[in-house]
């Protein structure tokens, strides 16, 4: 089942603007490697799922996945062949919003190889460009 | 053995003369600690990023100060690239730190091949040292590591004179049996909506007004 929060303070949110790069959530902290967006963007409830099974699969019971991202956003859209007008649209899907920098999935448990190779089928589900990113020390 | 820095004194501050600082390749830093007085400071940019890939945590700083310095603290920017800013106190040779050291891995656990799953817990350790003998890293050995068998704080080979700051329960590395992805449920999926919060109580007033 896709990702939503539980409890919201309000149903529907402005859009906002994604300004600058991530100051947090920039490191990779649980795993040895992690998956870091390049581009800022909307990642939806689904394909944070996706994105998950994706890796699950190739990895099966070998390693780890975290993942580092929460859809708390709600997304509103207005049916097709509606006329302008009678207001916001209703909730559609759920996303988080990602800065450019944020790392998005880690791995732990496997050897470099196997890591990058499950984060680049894993990347591909992605709707913003990203990269592969290790662990540092200091 | 700690490598020598270059510094000189800074004498501006805020953040448009730090990025004007790192454009000409310095980096800002401080000097604190032995209750003496702060002192701002520029060192080169080329000669900090080898020292701290090196991982050395001691450095030598020469020129306008003449000390032995911890470093403390390194920000970096986003990518991780390039080092922003960093924090040096003022040490003498004996003198205990508190530092985190990196824990590695070595050696191949014999509970993978009966099926189990190495899982490393943490990834570094609060270490209290002498400042001169402050280890690069942590080596953990995990080729007894059977399945169900684990690694604590206090198995680990610590160097002399360190002593760990966190409990010695602590697991370091366990092997335990793989846990099978949960299944999916997407078909039970229901495009349901969270519960907003004060919702309740707002119909509950505007039924009371009429």
């Amino acid at each position: 089942m896709a990702l939503m929060p539980k409890r919201v303070k309000h149903r529907k949110s402005q859009r906002g603007r994604i300004k600058g790069n991530a100051s947090r959530g920039n490191r990779v902290v649980f795993g040895d490697f992690g998956l870091q967006a390049v581009q800022g963007g909307w990642i939806g409830a689904a394909t944070i799922e996706a994105g998950r099974i994706a890796a699950q699969q190739y990895l099966r019971t070998e390693g780890r996945l975290y993942i580092r991202i929460f859809p708390h956003k709600s997304i509103t859209s207005i049916p097709l062949e509606t006329r302008m007008g009678k207001g916001k649209g209703e909730p559609d899907y759920w996303a988080a919003v990602v800065k450019p920098g944020t790392v998005l999935y880690e791995i732990s448990g496997t050897s470099e190889e196997v890591a990058r190779l499950c984060l680049t089928r894993l990347a591909h589900k992605m709707p913003v460009r990203v990269r592969f990113l290790r662990r540092r020390a200091m | 053995m700690a490598e020598q820095l270059n510094v000189e004194i800074r004498q501006t501050r805020g953040k448009r003369d730090c990025r004007r600082l790192r454009k000409v390749g310095s980096i800002p830093a401080v000097l604190y600690g032995h209750g003496q007085e702060n002192v701002c400071l520029s060192v080169p940019a080329e000669q900090l990023k080898g020292l701290v890939q090196h991982g050395s945590r001691l450095a030598d700083l020469t020129g306008a100060v003449n000390e032995s310095a911890f470093i403390r603290e390194v920000q970096w920017d986003t990518w991780g690239v390039d080092v922003l800013h960093v924090d040096f106190t003022r040490i003498s040779a004996h003198e205990k730190v508190e530092v985190r050291v990196p824990l590695e891995l070595r050696g191949e656990a014999p509970g993978v091949k009966q099926g189990g799953v190495v899982e490393q817990l943490i990834h570094d350790v609060e270490l209290s040292c002498p400042a001169s003998a402050i280890p690069e890293k942590i080596e953990v050995n995990i080729n007894h590591l059977r399945l169900g068998d684990s690694v604590a704080v206090a198995e680990l080979d610590l160097p002399n004179g360190a002593t760990v700051l966190v409990s010695p329960e602590v697991v370091v590395v366990h092997c335990t049996e793989p846990v099978e992805a949960p299944e999916e449920e997407a078909a039970e999926a229901v495009s349901g909506e969270p519960e907003v919060i004060g919702a309740k109580e707002e119909e509950e007033q505007k039924t009371e007004k009429k």
